[in-house]
């Protein structure tokens, strides 16, 4: 009796030990990831004004903003996507309705995973080496080639998901009516897959606008405003690197402001992924 | 039935259907789309092993082995990077995984009820931060503080030739390995809590309640039911979490201090692989170094690809895909 | 015609539909799902303009011996028919022309699958793929497809509204008008009932019946009194064999066999 009951605490303890483990270190968890929010927003704040978005990036010494790098970054996403996006959302495609069964879909599906989380650092490497040095240049195409790189995988993924949740009966029942199986995924399966693959979309859209690696050795960086992407291209996650590794107050504030932007902008659209999902999960 | 007259008494009859034309050219499209992602992982390590190989047939073995990184001399190993990107990144996993389970187990079996959704968000939505916030962050905040209440009392604490002074050497400014490993874990945590979370979730509620109906513990519960459940895919997201820490640029970037060679203490300055290339590729004049550089980059990517692959084909037993 | 086939271990009856017209006729069909066979040596007639219902346990073949008549089981590799399919002379198993097929046996699923467009475009969809028709006509189509599956009344005022917005029995109906809006010859009803209320089983029955004047119908069903309400023709299939097969009063009110004549007083199912 006594030796079941000395058995009961030890079990108890181990529970209050385990218990109490879990909660402290939810707490440190918490509280130094809010640390970092309040940094950045107690940092970066401070340095957010109108000239942000009207001015390029300055001298060390004068007035200036972010205004280039902003545009640049935007145009670099936004080709970025438009690339991935078709590449990502045909290919997803293929492996769910047409050749996922076979040997090469299972290649091109764990090449995907790999891609999929593969340092993104040695993407910048592989566009330098097949764009920049062949073309004798950075550019601002070889960023969007590089940003496209790591959001294709994402989109072929959560592409080639959303086509197999939907139900056999769907695409059996397009197929039923005489139509070929190619206009009754575009009509069809698309359509009701749309959500999903936003959704997917848009988590690609918030990974590749906060990058930086990808993009030191394509896009490099340019002072000034410019719209053309076949050149260096400001862009938002360079400058905040090189203005934060700066000696200069004025550089690093406008490095914190950059770095709040970057955040507040991911984190909006993370925020939107997940709504569309749930949106998606209610219809 | 009059088929034939009905279908020709309006419009015009199709002999094959509308889309019928394209469909082959659509099934080729999409072949080309998940044939070009493969092309390029095949054409990224192509490329990287041409890139470095004048470095790999200069150095030979020695490339591996040797820590001496010299611009000047232009001669280059990379067991600094290497040893750097190793040490770096499993004191991170050994520091995140405790943390993020923890996090884990405290938002499925412990967390009050309102709090579980919102906290299970916030870790999912950090999970999401660039991660050049957390390098900057590590660089401004963390590393002065780091220096003042953990480095500095350290290495007055140590008597002159004790093995503490030999576990501080460096210079006290926050900066180095254990600094770079701590980020990189914060860094990780969320993405590891958010996983774990996520794959304890899947496990049926019916048999940890049955489990409970029996009078175990949330401990005995844990260990013993949920855990084992997801056992495979859990040590998946781990890895997952190391392959993130292993090929990480910015937030390591800032704190490791950049220095070649071999960190001398866990205080010591020292560089990993992805933080060397960030620093040095786009200043690298001579053929040699860029070569060495594309050089560690191959290794870094055999070491992530190991990994990677492995945390996949682990994820992918049933119920454990992510 | 009575036949008895001592090989196979259980005895058959299939009756000779005598000078009824055919539409379709099955013969020695065998189906496989990889290795595995699913029907074995099945020969069937299904008579034009009559209700052949296909009635048995589940996993007896009835919805696979369905889904080799507009070879929907193409779609999968790995399953294959043997035998002969007639389909007004032409053997569809030999048949490369699968959309053409399709379009001439159309299919209604054991879950209402209406496509995420409106409720217009839902039926406009299968006659869009073969026919250029005017707005005016293509209006006539929907409006007559509706009809004729008995939801026109319940729609004509949301024909813009999506199909995905009705409800279940709706939905249903709104798919055997797709169905029968391109003019099929034959239809396919796989379950068609079973995912909905007794109210809207009683109508899509009502839709059947007046759908063969028109169409050479076949329907798999679970429920018995179904069978016995809307068809002229039934099969009664066990393990992947035709067991019997005859006009549906006879079948149910004579069977020929004990193990349909078990089947049908709930003996076993």
């Amino acid at each position: 009796m006594t030796a079941s009951a000395s058995k009961v605490a030890r079990r108890k303890l181990t529970n209050v030990v385990f218990e109490a483990f879990c909660v402290v270190v939810t707490v440190v968890a918490l509280v130094a990831l809010a640390a970092i929010l309040w940094s950045l927003l107690s940092q970066g704040v401070g340095g957010l004004n109108l000239d942000i978005f009207t001015l390029s990036t300055p001298a060390p010494g004068s007035r200036g903003g972010l205004a280039n790098a902003i545009v640049g970054s935007l145009m670099m996403c936004g080709l970025a996507m438009a690339i991935a996006l078709v590449v990502g959302v045909l290919g997803g495609t293929w492996l769910a309705e047409y050749g996922g069964r076979s040997l090469y879909g299972s290649v091109v599906r764990f090449i995907n995973d790999v891609l999929l989380s593969a340092p993104s650092i040695l993407v910048g490497l592989f566009v330098y080496e097949i764009l920049v040095a062949p073309m004798k240049g950075f550019s601002g195409f070889a960023g969007s080639v590089a940003l496209a790189l790591l959001a294709a995988p994402v989109i072929m993924r959560t592409t080639e998901d959303v086509l197999l949740l939907q139900a056999a009966t769907l695409r059996e029942a397009g197929v039923a009516l005489g139509a070929p199986l190619s206009l009754v995924i575009r009509s069809i399966l698309w359509r009701s897959g749309t959500s999903g693959i936003l959704t997917g979309a848009l988590l690609a859209f918030a990974r590749i606008s906060g990058e930086t690696a990808p993009l030191l050795f394509t896009a490099l960086n340019n002072q000034f405003f410019s719209l053309d992407l076949r050149h260096a291209t400001a862009n938002l996650p360079v400058v905040i690197f090189n203005f934060a590794l700066s000696a200069y107050d004025d550089w690093r504030r406008l490095a914190w402001a950059g770095a709040l932007l970057i955040a507040a902008f991911v984190l909006a659209v993370t925020i939107l992924a997940r709504i569309v999902a749930k949106e998606q999960r209610r219809s | 039935m009059t088929d034939a007259a009905l279908s020709s008494a309006a419009g015009s009859r199709r002999a094959s259907p509308r889309g019928a034309a394209v469909a082959k050219v659509f099934e080729g499209l999409c072949f080309a789309a998940a044939t070009a992602l493969l092309a390029a992982l095949g054409g990224l390590i192509v490329s990287l092993v041409i890139g470095g190989w004048p470095a790999l047939k200069q150095f030979g073995f020695g490339f591996l082995t040797s820590a001496e990184w010299n611009p000047v001399t232009d001669v280059y190993g990379a067991a600094g990077p290497v040893v750097g990107t190793l040490v770096t990144s499993t004191l991170a996993l050994v520091i995140a995984l405790p943390i993020a389970g923890g996090v884990a187990f405290f938002l499925t079996e412990l967390c009050p009820a309102p709090l579980r959704r919102p906290i299970g968000t916030a870790v999912e939505l950090l999970a999401g931060i660039p991660s050049i916030v957390y390098g900057m962050w590590g660089l401004f905040v963390f590393a002065p503080l780091f220096s003042k209440y953990v480095q500095l009392p350290l290495m007055m604490a140590a008597t002159p030739g004790s093995l503490l002074e030999k576990l501080t050497v460096g210079i006290p400014n926050g900066s180095g390995i254990l600094s770079a490993s701590i980020i990189l874990a914060i860094m990780i945590l969320p993405f590891m809590a958010a996983t774990l979370r996520e794959l304890l979730l899947t496990v049926p509620p019916g048999v940890r309640e049955s489990a409970y109906g029996l009078g175990a513990t949330t401990a005995e519960v844990v260990t013993s039911v949920t855990l084992p459940y997801v056992r495979t895919g859990a040590i998946g997201a781990v890895m997952l979490g190391l392959g993130r820490a292993l090929g990480e640029t910015m937030a390591v970037t800032f704190i490791i201090g950049n220095s070649h060679g071999f960190p001398k203490s866990m205080f010591d300055s020292g560089s990993t692989i992805a933080s060397t290339i960030a620093n040095e590729f786009t200043e690298a004049t001579s053929p040699v170094h860029a070569s060495a550089l594309i050089a560690l980059g191959l290794v870094l990517f055999v070491i992530t690809f190991a990994v990677l692959g492995l945390a996949r084909l682990l994820l992918r037993t049933p119920g454990a895909r992510l | 015609m009575n036949t008895l086939n001592p090989t196979e271990g259980f005895e058959t009856s299939i009756a000779s539909v005598g000078d009824a017209p055919v539409k379709v006729d099955v013969r020695n069909l065998n189906f496989f799902y990889g290795g595995s066979p699913a029907l074995k040596s099945v020969s069937i007639p299904f008579v034009k303009n009559q209700v052949t219902a296909l009635i048995g346990p589940s996993g007896c073949g009835k919805s696979t011996l369905l889904r080799t008549l507009n070879r929907m089981y193409a779609l999968y590799p790995g399953q294959k028919a043997e035998g002969e399919i007639i389909l007004d002379g032409e053997n569809i198993l030999a048949s490369k022309d699968l959309a053409r097929l399709r379009a001439r046996v159309g299919m209604v699923f054991q879950k209402p699958t209406p496509f995420p467009m409106s409720v217009y475009d839902n039926v406009a969809f299968g006659v869009r793929l073969y026919e250029t028709l005017s707005k005016a006509d293509m209006d006539v189509r929907v409006q007559d497809a509706l009809t004729r599956a008995a939801l026109w009344n319940e729609v004509k005022d949301n024909l813009k509204g999506p199909g995905l917005g009705l409800s279940g029995g709706q939905q249903q109906r709104l798919c055997v008008a797709r169905g029968v809006a391109v003019r099929p010859e034959v239809l396919l009803l796989d379950e068609p009932t079973s995912a909905l209320d007794p109210i809207s089983s009683a109508k899509l029955e009502e839709t059947v019946t007046q759908l063969k004047a028109d169409h050479t119908i076949v329907i798999v069903t679970h429920n018995l009194g179904q069978a016995a309400r809307v068809s002229d023709y039934t099969g009664f299939m066990y393990l992947g064999e035709l067991v019997e097969f005859g006009p549906t009063n006879q079948v149910f009110t004579r069977p020929a066999t004990r193990r349909t004549s078990d089947y049908i007083t709930g003996r076993f199912g």
